[in-house]
């Protein structure tokens, strides 16, 4: 990794003269008499926070759409007094779980306990690391990039396991076997369909990725050559984030709420802001990888050349930029309005049946559209990237 | 070979079918969305109750004679009818009458057999209180006539949707004014003694033409 990063971006600044904050920052910390070292030491720290903060407001954002969508389509209200429209509410239930009592049951294991919860959200807030809003906004465009979220996210599920199991209560185990089950099985498949975009695109980094989607603006998204891809990646990135009509290891009817029936207080909020951190990662890696991320349905280079400026002017980079992190947050919020919808539109499925879609019918399609797509691409080299 | 064919061309076309029902199902979510919210925002806004809604009981003091048939009909024998017989008079005396709407039931069948109409049915649903014992309402709290949801100022009245005029599905659109279904039993009552003026103006222009036609 950190071999990888300075090489990556020194590359890119020669490559592509884009908006480059670090390299901006550095030399105004140099102007104020900081070495570039201590410079660079102050800088760290400003894009994970600035990452985090906005993974926080992308979660309540989506709670909130989440309790409004999901009031409207049951002709509901919904939130409506703590804020305008009810925007604060996520906020208000954020605070009363952070003030209420922290229980540990007495014949839990505290230990695992406690550590379960971190063990869920750690990693996919790690995940956020790769999530690019722009050619050079993100955390740090590592080479192995969206190997390291798969790789991530695997994790989770020893963190689910552990609380399910720690609780000490039948309910607590079920859905944390459930939860591993189902993590494990629908990753396969995301893999599958993941390598065959990185096959496609011949790099394992999101920024390539999304690079290479952006030479004719919508046509050139990788829905298009990726149709199939795209479905088992999306059905797979919602059994990754337990939504709807995959959310057996919570499912209320049967197990209480499975690895989270023990939970309270902050300990709770720590799952409930991990799912709900989770779903806003995959639909962000949704349109990373299939929807152009932050590319304009237009290039933007085009844009600017009918306007008749070039691409390099510092505003026009200025407004480029905004625009791409509009565009990747607006067609992640798409995908999570679809997940909304579907989660009031889908009935649970049984476990067998889970397990029967994601052995059965995910693995071999993945199977075959990574060996079409291969074959694709040897065929037409131009168009699958060769 | 062709059956296995078959085995996936059948297979495909189910999993179409899936996706296709799937995207049904979406559709039909997605247009629920731009209906509006069916929400009665109680305590603000309240439903008005059907008529004949059977509520809390009504009773009326004077009008009872202490015949007990409300206890007879009363499934587990509810009202208290304290009386003593006076025996100068050879009359009933009431003393004090209650019910405990704790234990009663609303079936309304005291109402439905009261002799002297003294017991009725009200609007009245909302009966909640810290203790059971303050549900055990004597006559003096039977007697209390409730507020009415339409009367009340802080309340905003809705009509249930059967009693929509048609074409209407939110009671929310209607005019302000449009609070009841029907009329008022003191409308109906205006309503017949317009009409028997009329009548009888009719009746008496007819007899004075009848007495000018005698002149004649």
């Amino acid at each position: 990794m950190s071999m990888v990063t300075p090489l990556g971006t020194a590359s890119q600044v020669l490559t592509t003269p884009g908006i480059d904050l670090e390299l901006s920052f550095n030399q105004a910390m140099q102007g104020l008499g900081l070495s570039s070292e201590v410079a660079h030491l102050i800088w760290l720290p400003l894009p994970m926070l600035l990452v985090l903060v906005a993974a926080v407001i992308g979660v309540l954002v989506t709670v909130w759409l989440e309790r409004k969508i999901s009031a409207a389509a049951q002709q509901r209200i919904g939130p409506e007094y703590a804020g305008a429209l009810g925007v604060l509410q996520p906020m208000a239930d954020g605070l009363k779980l952070l003030v209420k009592e922290d229980v540990i049951p007495a014949r839990a294991d505290g230990l695992l306990f406690t550590l379960g919860p971190v063990l869920v959200l750690v990693p996919v807030i790690l995940s956020w690391l790769i999530v690019p809003f722009g050619q050079n906004l993100l955390i740090s465009n590592v080479g192995i990039g969206i190997f390291l979220w798969i790789a991530l996210s695997s994790i989770q599920p020893i963190g689910l396991l552990m609380s399910g199991y720690a609780s000490n209560n039948k309910y607590s185990l079920l859905g944390g076997l459930r939860a591993a089950a189902q993590s494990i099985s629908y990753e396969i498949p995301l893999a599958l369909s993941v390598l065959a975009i990185v096959m496609m695109s011949n790099s394992l980094s999101t920024v390539d990725i999304v690079e290479q989607q952006n030479g004719a603006g919508l046509l050139s998204w990788n829905v298009w050559r990726q149709p199939v891809g795209f479905l088992i990646f999306w059905i797979c990135a919602l059994a990754e984030c337990e939504r709807l009509p995959f959310d057996l290891p919570e499912a209320e009817e049967e197990l209480v709420a499975g690895y989270q029936t023990e939970y309270a207080g902050m300990k709770f909020a720590l799952f409930y802001l991990g799912s709900y951190i989770n779903l806003v990662l995959s639909a962000l890696l949704v349109s990373v990888l299939y929807l152009g991320g932050w590319g304009f349905p237009i290039p933007i280079e085009w844009l600017a050349s009918w306007v008749g400026q070039s691409i390099d002017a510092p505003f026009i980079q200025v407004i480029a930029g905004s625009i791409g992190i509009v565009m990747t947050v607006i067609k992640a919020y798409v995908l999570v309005f679809i997940a909304i919808l579907l989660r009031w539109t889908t009935p649970r499925v049984r476990i067998d049946q889970l397990l029967d879609l994601g052995w059965k019918f995910l693995l071999p399609i993945s199977l075959v559209n990574l060996l079409v797509t291969a074959s694709l691409k040897l065929a037409f080299p131009i168009a699958f990237g060769g | 070979m062709l059956g296995f064919l078959k085995k996936v061309s059948d297979y495909t076309k189910e999993a179409f079918g899936a996706a296709n029902y799937l995207f049904q199902g979406l559709v039909v979510t997605f247009d629920h969305m731009r209906r509006r919210p069916i929400t009665v925002q109680y305590p603000y806004e309240k439903l008005i109750p059907s008529e004949r809604y059977r509520g809390r009981i009504h009773y009326e003091f004077d009008k009872c004679i202490a015949c007990e048939v409300c206890v007879r009909v009363c499934p587990i024998n509810l009202p208290v009818v304290d009386w003593v017989m006076n025996k100068e008079t050879k009359k009933k005396e009431l003393r004090n009458y209650s019910i405990d709407f704790g234990v009663c039931i609303f079936c309304g069948n005291c109402v439905e057999y009261c002799p002297t109409n003294c017991l009725s049915m009200t609007e009245e649903y909302e009966l909640a209180a810290f203790d059971r014992h303050s549900l055990n309402f004597d006559n003096v709290a039977l007697g209390r006539l409730p507020t009415s949801v339409t009367t009340d100022p802080s309340v905003q009245p809705l009509r249930e949707l059967s009693y929509l005029p048609q074409g209407v599905m939110d009671p929310h659109d209607l005019p302000q004014n449009a609070q009841r279904a029907g009329q008022l039993p003191s409308e109906v009552l205006e309503l017949i003694q317009q009409k028997a003026s009329t009548i009888d103006s009719n009746e008496s222009i007819k007899s004075s033409n009848q007495i000018d036609n005698n002149k004649e």
